[in-house]
């Protein structure tokens, strides 16, 4: 005997609706993946390998690679060290005034809108330089890179289980070296994927960069006090020329940017079990 | 004053707003095995973190009274907690070997960590010292680049107690060193820490009488933060002055 | 009785601290002081007006940034309007009903939708969403409701507040879900049994469940919102970039991330334009900046009070 009643109706539409929603939540990400394969692909397959390697005269992306990986090199020269420290601090001391401050600024920088930090960093560095540069850009990154890590760094940390941190300052080592040669040693492989998570993501960053940069398409970069190329900024810029070909070779360098994406973060994010979005 | 290893004056210890350790003054002497026992959670463990100093790494623990080690005030103003612990070794009650590390660099890491020796033979003579004299060189000689997790409970243990003993401490404190080790491993254990007592002082807290009975020459009962008796535990046992004392000890009270 | 011994953990690390309180404290200066000229020749009417012009004679200027602060509202209000019930019903999805396999591919997804970067959300947003809006929603829409105000502006292009709210609501749904999502995990068990065992059906004991985690919910679309609001790149490439303040989301219009984006460029030819692109930046960070305490606020008021 089938029952209906207008409660058991409401029922089945809420399933329905909620089975249908998540579809649509992740539905878009599919449908990404697919344009940009299907836009891209064709782009790279006819251009071969000067796509990688050319300069923009050749139709290639060469420098645009060369720039992200230097942006994401000298971004983490510049940030690592600082934010490992300051989030080393804040697991340590999280209850001080100085502590509880500093987790609050890392929260307020964590969601402080990228385009901002930019036009701070073109204030101070751009201008007084005169002229765009690599450093610049870094720098920048830099300042979007750092609240990430230091906050995986000290998750990472308080992971560590109370009775270490027992066993290792009652050898009677001392507090900085109970710390940095236990207990971080410890914690490396969070400390790791932490920071991996976070260069990825400042490899794909764009408004950062449109103020510091610059853009260097031609040739590849010399000079970290020049003018360098990224692989989303140049997209932005390509984006927005009205030419056919330029939006051939956005697709394309989407998709370069898509792989190189989805290759560091689907593995690091399989290892990881927390992750600050 | 110097004729004893540890010396608590109206050891008093608060968590919070709870009181664990209420006034207790108990002479520790020196090369013996002193049992620190009592019912589950009265308390011990936290008095024996107090005695190297551990304690403080919990920040809502506040000591107040004083302990001696060795004749030394161990909470006067100007004392490094690093000195003290230094010289008091820790066994834990679930064996905690640093997991990154392998056997031999668990020993190891205390006497580099603290520039106790040199050169790099002097190192590796003192962890073959430690871990013969914790009775587990024959067992992980031909194994040293292992790690730990290869190991028995038992046998973990042991190698804490290389680790600590890797740092020729004067004092040994165990926190229910067996109670997670499986009944072999205990008796070597124990044996093992009866063997001690000829160069170290030795305190291990316990919630088991018979195994304070079987391992200590003294023996200090605690019972909800407070000492009730202390004394050679030939004496204690067969002759207990108190009632509650009398209860533990034949097991009435757990 | 504790140690006075010199703390050389402090030594080592206060440095980098110290650093990172005075870039913070360098960036709020930067901004006050660069928008100070700007607020100080126009006053409140710099944030009130509608106006952009641009001109040869610094004295001709005048600028109104309010289509940029409108603009930035509106998108992320119908961004989080349209996540809502994406969001809930994906952590409910997740919770509840999918196999544990499943359920661990859409955490990841989601992870991964969180941190795509922004610029292939635009890229797909400019050829693909755009023209898709355009054809399937905004113009039969149009043709047939362009007497109520919302839908009032004929699509010519497509680029308005609702594709940029559609394409932000894309992207920030994984953020506002993830929180969601974990409050409503750590709901006890036996409050499931509980709405089980009075024999509600599915969809009622779900109501009384995320009834229990509300604030987490409102929490969740606040940050959600504060995430909107500062996208610069997604955003400007689909919202049409014009000065227009209108509630009709068939519109082009601007925010103010996408405003500074747009004519920093520009800015270095006219004398009285920076600033007011730094006062727009002053003005996103005090909006994110609220939101994003307000969230985080209610949160964690609602997590003492709960014990969950």
């Amino acid at each position: 005997m089938w029952k209906f009643s207008l409660r058991m109706a409401k029922d089945r539409v809420f399933i329905v609706a909620v089975s249908a929603f998540t579809i649509l939540t992740v539905y878009p990400l599919l449908h990404i993946i697919y344009s940009v394969a299907r836009n891209g692909l064709p782009v790279i397959m006819e251009r071969g390998p000067t796509f990688f390697t050319g300069g923009m005269s050749e139709a290639g992306i060469g420098p645009a690679i060369a720039g992200t990986f230097l942006l994401v090199l000298l971004s983490s020269l510049i940030g690592l060290p600082i934010a490992f420290l300051v989030g080393v601090y804040a697991y340590e001391y999280p209850d001080s005034l100085i502590g509880r401050t500093t987790q609050a600024l890392l929260q307020i920088m964590l969601e402080f809108p990228t385009v901002l930090v930019g036009v701070f960093v073109m204030d101070i560095i751009v201008l007084p330089m005169g002229t765009f540069s690599a450093l610049a850009g870094a720098f920048a990154l830099a300042i979007i890179m750092m609240p990430y890590v230091a906050v995986y760094t000290k998750e990472a940390m308080r992971q560590i289980p109370f009775t270490y941190r027992e066993a290792s300052f009652g050898l009677g080592v001392g507090r900085v070296k109970a710390i940095f040669r236990i207990l971080v040693p410890l914690a490396k492989r969070g400390i790791t994927t932490g920071i991996l998570i976070s260069m990825a993501k400042v490899a794909g960053e764009t408004a950062p960069l449109l103020f510091t940069a610059g853009g260097l398409y031609e040739s590849y970069p010399t000079s970290v006090t020049e003018p360098v190329g990224a692989i989303p900024l140049l997209i932005y810029t390509l984006i927005q020329s009205p030419s056919k070909d330029a939006h051939s070779m956005a697709w394309g360098a989407s998709l370069v940017l898509l792989i190189f994406f989805l290759g560091v973060f689907i593995p690091i994010r399989r290892s990881l079990k927390v992750v600050r979005l | 004053m110097n004729n004893y290893a540890i010396e608590t004056r109206k050891l008093t210890i608060f968590y919070g707003e709870n009181r664990v350790i209420n006034r207790v003054s108990l002479k520790i002497p020196k090369n013996v095995v002193f049992a620190l026992m009592g019912p589950s959670g009265c308390g011990k463990s936290t008095m024996l973190r107090a005695f190297n100093r551990i304690l403080e790494l919990n920040k809502d623990a506040k000591i107040m009274g004083k302990v001696f080690l060795m004749g030394q005030n161990i909470y006067a103003p100007n004392i490094d907690p690093s000195d003290i612990r230094r010289k008091v070794g820790m066994v834990f009650q679930y064996p905690n070997p640093f997991p990154h590390l392998t056997i031999y660099e668990n020993v190891a890491m205390g006497i580099k960590l603290n520039g106790l020796l040199k050169s790099k033979e002097e190192v590796e003579r003192r962890v073959k010292w430690a871990l013969k004299r914790a009775w587990l060189w024959d067992e992980v000689k031909d194994r040293l680049q292992d790690y730990p997790s290869n190991l028995s409970g038992g046998q973990n243990q042991r190698l804490i107690i290389a680790r600590a003993l890797a740092l020729k401490p004067k004092v040994l404190l165990m926190d229910e060193p067996t109670a997670n080790i499986d009944p072999v491993g205990t008796r070597k254990i124990e044996d093992l820490i009866y063997s001690l007592k000829e160069e170290y002082t030795v305190v291990i807290v316990t919630h088991s009488p018979t195994q304070a009975a079987r391992v200590s020459d003294c023996v200090g009962f605690l019972y909800l933060g407070k000492l009730v008796e202390s004394g050679r535990t030939k004496e204690i046992f067969e002759r207990p002055q108190h009632e509650l004392t009398e209860k533990f000890v034949t097991g009435e009270l757990v | 009785m504790y140690s006075r011994v010199a703390d050389r953990f402090r030594l080592i690390t206060s440095p980098a601290v110290f650093f990172v309180f005075i870039l913070f404290c360098g960036m709020l200066a930067v901004y006050f002081s660069n928008a100070y000229p700007a607020i100080r020749r126009e006053g409140v009417h710099l944030f009130l007006d509608n106006t952009w012009r641009a001109a040869e004679e610094p004295e001709e200027e005048y600028y109104g940034i309010a289509a940029a602060i409108w603009g930035s509202i509106y998108t992320s209000s119908i961004a989080i309007l349209i996540s809502m019930p994406l969001a809930i019903s994906y952590s409910i999805f997740v919770v509840d009903c999918a196999p544990k396999r499943v359920k661990n591919v859409l955490i990841i997804t989601s992870d991964v939708m969180a941190g795509l970067p922004t610029i292939i959300y635009g890229i797909w947003g400019v050829f693909v969403l755009v023209p898709f809006m355009k054809r399937y929603v905004m113009t039969p829409l149009y043709e047939h409701l362009h007497f109520i105000p919302l839908f009032s502006t004929p699509p010519i292009s497509g680029f308005s507040y609702l594709s940029a709210g559609v394409l932000l609501a894309i992207m920030v749904t994984p953020f506002s879900s993830a929180i969601i999502r974990e409050a409503y995990q750590m709901v006890p068990f036996r409050y499931r049994e509980g709405a089980y065992a009075l024999g509600l059906t599915r969809y009622e004991a779900t109501k009384v469940l995320l009834g229990y985690i509300k604030p987490a919910i409102y929490s969740g679309l606040v940050l959600a919102f504060g995430r909107a609001i500062g996208e610069t790149v997604a955003v400007s490439l689909v919202i049409g970039n014009s000065f227009n303040l209108t509630p009709s989301i068939f519109s082009p219009g601007y925010t103010i991330s996408s405003l500074i984006a747009n004519q920093f460029g520009n800015s270095f030819i006219y004398g009285h334009m920076r600033p007011v692109l730094y006062a727009a930046g002053l003005v996103l960070f005090l909006i994110g900046f609220l939101v994003n305490l307000a969230g985080m606020f209610i949160l964690r008021r609602w997590k003492k009070n709960v014990e969950i």
